[in-house]
């Protein structure tokens, strides 16, 4: 008699203990598991995903926001585009959801190690390179020059404005914001990402590029990657695909062979490049 | 190749440059089986073929190829969906380019295997009025009147009720003798009790694979058919009987009075449910109540689709 | 040596309504006209002279699980917090599967490597996979739109059974393939017939001699992968796609689920269903962006994955078996041999252009 093997469809049931509107669109959860021992025991890498549910609604895929290395509460960081999203912007602390993660893969942190790194981010594709730019921060003496380009349409619809201060003031990371629309009280860029990336001009000697966002804009800014020579392998990025099972079987998400719930959302440029182009 | 065959060729090849392409018929895997041919080429052309084993509706194509120059060859039921089409200004005329051509009746496969008790079909023939089937055990010869299409008996008109080119070298042949019981026949001498319990049993052999939905040539919710959304979320994704008969309920509902009964949505089912009877049940009451035939001129509306203060043949305020 | 039986024609209803008393039992009947795998009923008692519209496929996958089951209840104490409880519900009880075909009985391995991986397991599969037992029926001879021999099978091919029933006189010779298999011939139902093995074996050879000589589909994936930017190949062999799921559904090896919550009141449970590529719905993201917006593009991916990613990742074997469901019940007879057979010219095609 074979034992039965994990029950990888089951979610754990999660209690929400804050909940923080970072713009008009998008809400910031903070999820503790209901079962301490597997809170306590809860193991994940930088770029890895979870599934959130809300039992009769559904689930959708995000990833998990915050870093290993802060393991008080899980963090996700939702935009309300449609069904689920919009229940789970109705959700407040106390609230029940369903959590099934850690999915996917990680964002190559081992072997970015010793090197510099530049994030460009894009609105709500900044939710991932957050998790992996505070691990980096928690594990600062193990990477090179730090610098972060984060775009938004406008001011109010840049996230994290509170860890964004913090990261302006900080001497061991660069950052750069910009916005495609500015107001008289902006201070910082106005002007599309890939524009001002060229302006900042990183090198790409031993240096390598994470980026997310919308699809045109990763679209533009591995362009202006390529332009300013970094090569396939220099250029890491994290794929939204629509997801159900979230381990590999029910066939949604592949692209070609690879499947985006299983063998990413975290691929590089050289590895995109090996699979049919269908994005 | 048959003399209409080789006329269909010459009038499609004449008028071909002018367009995008022409939508005909053409063999499938075997000679018992046919296929849509999109003509954009001679080559193409060439394939073309038209009998009694080509019977799918290409009028079903013609609203998603809105916007571009397409001829599509023409009997009479497939002429009645697309005067239903025009009517509904799901495509212009400007833009349809009608190839006629009369037709003799369009072969139900899964009666000519009924017919044979279910012996292996090796091939099929056919002749005047006779259907020659040939299978492991031998060859039957079946009278051509038996084995028709549910809507052959029914045909209001073999020659297509508009066009623009015309296949002279052929002429319909009206059908004779009893239309064999159909479905309707069979449902219409049951109890209300023995009706449900025959859908339920239908509907629970049903895959819910939709093919009966898109090969509709009138529905028009298409992706975003009410079986799949969750908003409104009247059906659930389970496979139950019940899920399944609503969702035909809901589909009928749509097509009343516009459904020019062409059978695609029976002749799609995989598993041989006879779900034109629905329809036709409704068109029916249609017909009943507003003397109203989807699909048989151009300028009328579909009565579901207008209102009227005072409705001939409902008598809201009669208590008789 | 396995255990050879003899089960008379006449004695399957008999042998099937026994194990119905303990497990369920699905068999090949008549409904309608159109032969369905389903529960064993034996008022209508079993149909083994063609092949089956729907494959046995349901046995392991079928088209309806519940997942779990959820219910919201309000605490008192703290007040007016909800408690979610779930209840998983994982499948019990045997299941004899009687009447596969081969093909049938193959395409379970083909879910085997990916619902009974190494890295992820799917309980719910393989509860139902362990209390399976596989009677497998050789077919006598291939219909017209059989083509298992072209894609690594045969009509008498016995992989994945653990019965092997082989046409003979007025009955068949059971052979018993795996300790599951060997159970089941213990039935008083079977005769003792070891003499029989070698004209089991005889008639199956004599099968496979009236096997046509044709080329096969596999090792495909590097023509299909230089086909994949030509959208207009794929646009003209999709064309006349009505992008319904009947292939989907009917195919014995297609897998593909969809996982939905359906609640009435407090309570609820999710559920996971057949889900068919070929439907515009399928890739649709929240955003509104589809990466596969048209039929081409979901053709495209069906005929990719069955002949070039699956065999990929998987040793070379095809996630397809040849039954040829798909072609005979497509409303518009859309055949995926031609596609296959178009798709290997015009990347032969292709290759010799790009050597001139």
């Amino acid at each position: 008699m074979t034992s039965n093997p994990p029950n990888v469809y089951l979610p754990d049931m999660a209690t929400i203990v804050e909940v923080v509107q970072e713009t008009p669109a998008i809400k910031t959860f903070r999820v503790v598991l209901n079962n301490e021992e597997r809170m306590r025991a809860f193991n994940f890498e930088p770029g890895q995903v979870g599934q959130l549910s809300v039992l009769g609604v559904g689930e959708s895929t995000f990833v998990i926001n915050s870093p290993p290395t802060r393991k008080d509460y899980l963090q996700f960081s939702v935009m309300k585009v449609g069904e689920l999203t919009g229940r789970l912007h109705r959700l407040k602390a106390g609230d029940q959801i369903g959590v099934r993660a850690p999915l996917g893969n990680a964002f190559p942190y081992e072997s970015m190690k010793g090197k510099n790194i530049v994030f460009i981010g894009g609105g709500i594709g900044m939710a991932p390179l957050r998790t992996l730019l505070l691990f980096m921060l928690d594990n600062r003496a193990d990477y090179g020059d730090i610098t972060l380009l984060y775009g938004a349409r406008s001011p109010r619809d840049m996230a994290y404005g509170y860890e964004v201060e913090e990261w302006l003031q900080r001497k061991d990371m660069h950052t750069v914001l910009t916005v495609d629309n500015g107001t008289p009280e902006w201070k910082h860029k106005v002007g599309l990402i890939p524009n001002i990336l060229r302006e900042i001009n990183p090198s790409p000697e031993n240096t390598v590029a994470v980026t997310c966002g919308p699809p045109i804009m990763i679209k533009f800014t591995v362009q202006a990657l390529q332009e300013l020579g970094f090569n396939d392998e220099q250029v890491v990025t994290t794929l939204e695909k629509r997801m159900k099972c979230g381990v590999g079987i029910c066939g949604r998400c592949n692209i070609g062979t690879s499947y985006v719930c299983k063998d990413g959302p975290v691929y590089t440029l050289a590895q995109l490049k090996q699979l049919p182009a269908e994005m | 190749m048959s003399q209409h065959t080789l006329e269909l060729r010459k009038l499609i090849a004449e008028a071909l440059p002018g367009l995008d392409v022409v939508l005909a018929w053409t063999s499938g895997f075997s000679p018992m089986t046919s296929t849509p041919l999109f003509i954009a080429t001679d080559e193409d052309l060439d394939r073309l073929d038209f009998g009694p084993m080509h019977v799918q509706n290409l009028a079903a194509y013609l609203p998603s190829l809105k916007g571009r120059k397409v001829g599509i060859v023409t009997r009479g039921c497939d002429s009645r969906t697309i005067i239903e089409l025009l009517q509904e200004n799901l495509i212009n005329r400007d833009e349809i380019t009608i190839f006629g051509i009369s037709c003799t009746g369009a072969i139900n496969i899964r009666k000519v295997r009924e017919a044979v008790g279910g012996e292996k079909l090796r091939s099929v023939e056919t002749g005047k009025d006779i259907v020659s089937v040939t299978t492991d055990e031998g060859t039957h010869t079946v009278p051509l009147h038996n084995v028709l299409m549910d809507k052959c008996y029914s045909c209001q008109s073999q020659t297509p009720l508009i066009h623009d080119h015309m296949v002279t070298e052929r002429t319909g042949c009206h059908l004779t003798g009893e239309a064999p019981e159909s479905s309707l026949d069979r449902l219409d001498a049951m109890e209300p009790a023995a009706r449900f319990a025959f859908w339920e049993e239908s509907m629970d052999r049903c895959i819910r694979c939709y093919a009966c939905r898109n090969a509709c040539p009138l529905c028009v919710c298409k992706d975003s058919c009410v079986a799949q959304s969750r908003d409104p979320h009247w059906l659930d994704q389970s496979d139950t009987p019940r899920e399944k008969l609503m969702f035909q309920a809901i589909h009928a509902l749509h097509t009343a009075g516009r459904c020019t009964e062409c059978g695609e949505c029976e002749r799609a089912c995989p598993m041989g449910i006879p779900v034109l009877a629905m329809k036709q049940a409704l068109n029916r009451r249609i017909k009943h109540l507003f003397d109203y035939q989807a699909g048989m001129d151009e300028e009328s509306t579909p009565p579901l689709f207008m209102f009227r203060q005072q409705e001939e043949h409902i008598k809201e305020r009669d208590a008789r | 040596m396995s255990t050879v039986r003899f089960l008379k024609a006449r004695d399957i209803a008999p042998w099937l309504e026994e194990l119905s008393r303990d497990r369920t039992v699905l068999a090949p009947a008549q409904h309608g006209g159109t032969i369905v795998f389903c529960e064993f009923d034996p008022a209508r008692g079993v149909e083994l002279s063609q092949l089956s519209t729907t494959p046995a496929k349901r046995a392991l996958l079928p088209p309806c699980e519940t997942l779990f089951e959820y219910e919201t209840t309000k605490t008192l104490e703290p007040p007016y917090k909800t408690h979610v409880e779930l209840r998983p519900t994982l499948p019990q009880g045997k299941a004899v599967v009687f009447g596969a075909r081969p093909c049938d009985a193959r395409a379970m391995q083909i879910f085997d490597r990916v619902y009974n991986g190494e890295q992820v397991k799917d309980p719910y599969y393989t509860a139902r996979r362990n209390n399976a037992t596989i009677v497998t029926l050789a077919c006598s001879e291939q219909d017209d739109t059989c083509f298992c021999d072209r894609v690594g099978g045969s009509p008498v091919d016995a992989t994945g059974s653990d019965v092997l029933l082989t046409p003979l006189k007025a009955g068949y010779v059971a052979e018993a393939l795996t300790p599951k298999g060997e159970e089941l011939l213990q039935s008083t139902s079977f005769m003792k017939a070891e003499g029989l093995r070698q004209e089991a074996l005889n008639a199956r050879n004599r099968i496979l001699e009236h096997v046509p000589e044709r080329s096969s589909f596999l090792d495909m994936e590097r023509n299909l992968l230089s086909l994949f930017g030509d959208l207009g190949f794929w646009d003209k062999t999709a064309e006349a796609c009505l992008s319904c799921g009947a292939c989907t559904y009917l195919c014995p090896t297609c897998y593909c689920f969809n996982i939905t919550d359906e609640t009435r009141g407090e309570s609820g449970r999710r559920i996971r269903t057949w889900d068919n590529c070929m439907s515009s719905q399928f890739t649709l993201e929240g955003s509104g962006h589809n990466p596969r917006p048209t039929k081409a593009h979901r053709m495209r991916n069906r005929i990719g994955h069955k002949f070039s990613y699956y065999p990929q990742l998987h040793d070379k074997t095809l996630a397809c078996v040849g039954c040829g469901r798909c072609v005979s019940n497509c409303p518009v007879s859309f055949d995926i041999r031609n596609a296959v057979a178009c798709a290997i010219q015009q990347a032969d095609a292709a290759r010799e252009h790009a050597h001139d």
